[in-house]
């Protein structure tokens, strides 16, 4: 794959951006202010890899303006931390986007059968939060009487429980982050920690996120989830392989949200939905490749996008297949 | 009253057509006839033997399940039996649940080599390559198919990709995809769940 010069490409770019900053400020406050706290932390005698408090990560800059160097550390401080937390090797992963990738995703909702496979690859895949519970997928169960005029979320029912999916006389609509083009939650953030990546993945810096929650507010999806307290992930089901803007474990207090698996999108694979759904009314291509399973389903059968009115312009197309 | 093909007495004498004009569209149609725009294509998936049904090199095309060793090779049984073409109840094969259209067994199985499939033209297909059979009635699904909009993909996106045939999600018998039980419904979070304690996740906000 590419994945070397995908990295090189964010190094690249990460080495322009530390340029232009070193230019604008020589001795910028933050950077003061690092070089003094970890040197009062060396004075009184703090290990520097201490868990409850780690002065590093306190004083870490944006992800997008961070030095290679400086990802380089960061990425080794997150692996150790992980590993100790979860008792087996786990990777952080860096990789960037490509230059011809533009990602989109179909959902043919006249084959989805409401089973909530999806619901939980994703959760397996992601780390969500087994207690309390976050679900980046919610499936929504309508009565086809009512579907079939207009979809009105407001009748959407995400609790259905019946022995049997599909039940008699209801239709499925599985919801999740639309990767808007014109995302409402990126506007919302007042730290930046939130922002669309050149392939369209709309990712959050969980170091830099200050949890005001504006974003789940703004996402007309209701698409972002808030840690409430310390998540909890069983070790033996934590999946060891991350990405940091990706499914690497969240601290408390931090939004999250589908990242279309981006640690595992950005390496060429399916998404962990994609491969979960029995019914294969899961798509997922890129958008810049005329040959891709994507293109082929908005050239050829009915798509919507969700709330397409408020010109949000979600990457993600429903469809009839 | 005009008898029919009769021309109007004071009607301007009809011009013909000069005959270049027909001569220009064939001239003009010919090459598109030669490119195969219009000719009929070759080997298309309809005709049997066709070309491979994976969809590109890098396809894997995952074998379709195993058939019950119990009732698998039919010729164990069938052998030497000549088969009766009426439409009638089986005393054998009861937990096949027959829910295919109109079809009855000897539309698809082969009368003569009972291990055997036959298309419509008598001609035999393997067990393992039913979806030549397939194909035959669901000729509309093959484009969806092979541009992955129809079935499930797994792999790569950009790379490798395994492909499934149509018997490994469909039984031919009852294609109709089976209902599954779901899995557990989300907790509710704590405005509509007093159980779930005030740690849980809140969605009272998120309006759809």
């Amino acid at each position: 794959m590419k994945g070397s010069e995908q990295k090189k490409n964010t190094e690249v770019t990460q080495t322009k951006k530390q340029a232009k900053m070193q230019d604008s400020r020589s001795v910028s406050r933050r950077n003061f202010m690092k070089a003094a706290g970890v040197g009062a932390g060396a004075l009184i005698g703090l290990p520097r890899d201490a868990d409850a408090f780690d002065l590093e990560e306190y004083f870490q800059d944006h992800f997008t303006e961070l030095s290679p160097e400086e990802i380089e550390r960061t990425i080794e401080r997150l692996e150790r931390k992980y590993s100790k937390k979860y008792g087996k090797a786990v990777t952080v992963d860096t990789t960037g986007p490509n230059d011809d990738v533009l990602f989109g995703y179909g959902l043919d909702i006249s084959r989805c059968i409401g089973c909530r496979r999806c619901v939980y690859g994703c959760v397996e895949e992601n780390n969500q939060s087994r207690d309390p519970q976050i679900h980046w997928i919610r499936v929504l169960e309508f009565d086809n009487d009512e579907v079939i005029r207009n979809i009105n979320f407001d009748e959407g029912d995400p609790f259905y429980d019946h022995e049997e999916a599909p039940a008699p006389g209801k239709s499925y609509l599985p919801i999740a982050c639309q990767q808007c083009e014109n995302p409402e939650c990126v506007k919302a953030c007042p730290t930046t920690a939130t922002w669309q990546e050149p392939d369209g993945i709309v990712v959050i810096d969980y170091d830099w996120c200050i949890g005001c929650r504006y974003c789940i507010a703004a996402c007309p999806y209701g698409a972002r989830h808030f840690n409430w307290t310390e998540p909890e992930i069983p070790a033996d089901e934590m999946n060891p392989n991350t990405h940091y803007l990706g499914n690497r474990p969240r601290p408390h207090g931090v939004v999250e949200k589908c990242t279309w698996c981006i640690q595992r999108t950005r390496h060429g694979r399916y998404p962990a939905c994609v491969e979960a759904c029995p019914v294969g009314a899961r798509k997922f291509g890129n958008l810049l490749d005329p040959d891709s399973e994507i293109r082929y389903l908005m050239e050829h059968k009915r798509t919507f996008v969700l709330k397409a009115e408020i010109d949000t312009k979600p990457k993600f197309f429903y469809f009839y297949g | 009253m005009l008898a029919r093909g009769s021309k109007p007495r004071n009607a301007p004498p009809r011009r013909r057509r000069p005959r270049w004009i027909a001569v220009g569209i064939v001239l003009l149609a010919t090459p598109l006839l030669g490119s195969g725009k219009w000719a009929r294509p070759e080997n298309d998936d309809l005709h049997y033997p066709s070309r491979p049904l994976g969809p590109d090199a890098e396809a894997t095309l995952l074998p379709p399940p195993p058939i019950d060793d119990e009732y698998f090779p039919c010729g164990d049984c069938h052998e030497g039996e000549p088969a009766d073409p009426e439409r009638r109840e089986l005393d054998e094969h009861d937990y096949i649940e027959l829910k295919h259209g109109d079809l009855w067994c000897l539309d698809c199985h082969d009368t003569m080599e009972r291990d055997l499939l036959h298309l419509s033209d008598a001609s035999p297909v393997k067990m393992e390559e039913s979806w030549r059979l397939c194909t035959r009635c669901h000729a509309k699904k093959i484009p969806d198919w092979r541009a992955g909009v129809h079935g499930k993909r797994t792999g790569n996106w950009r790379g490798a990709k395994e492909y499934r045939t149509c018997v490994v999600c469909h039984d031919p018998h009852s294609p109709l995809f089976k209902p599954l039980q779901p899995k557990p419904p989300p907790i509710p979070a704590a405005p509509f769940n007093p159980s779930a304690g005030a740690a849980s996740e809140e969605v009272s906000h998120e309006g759809l």
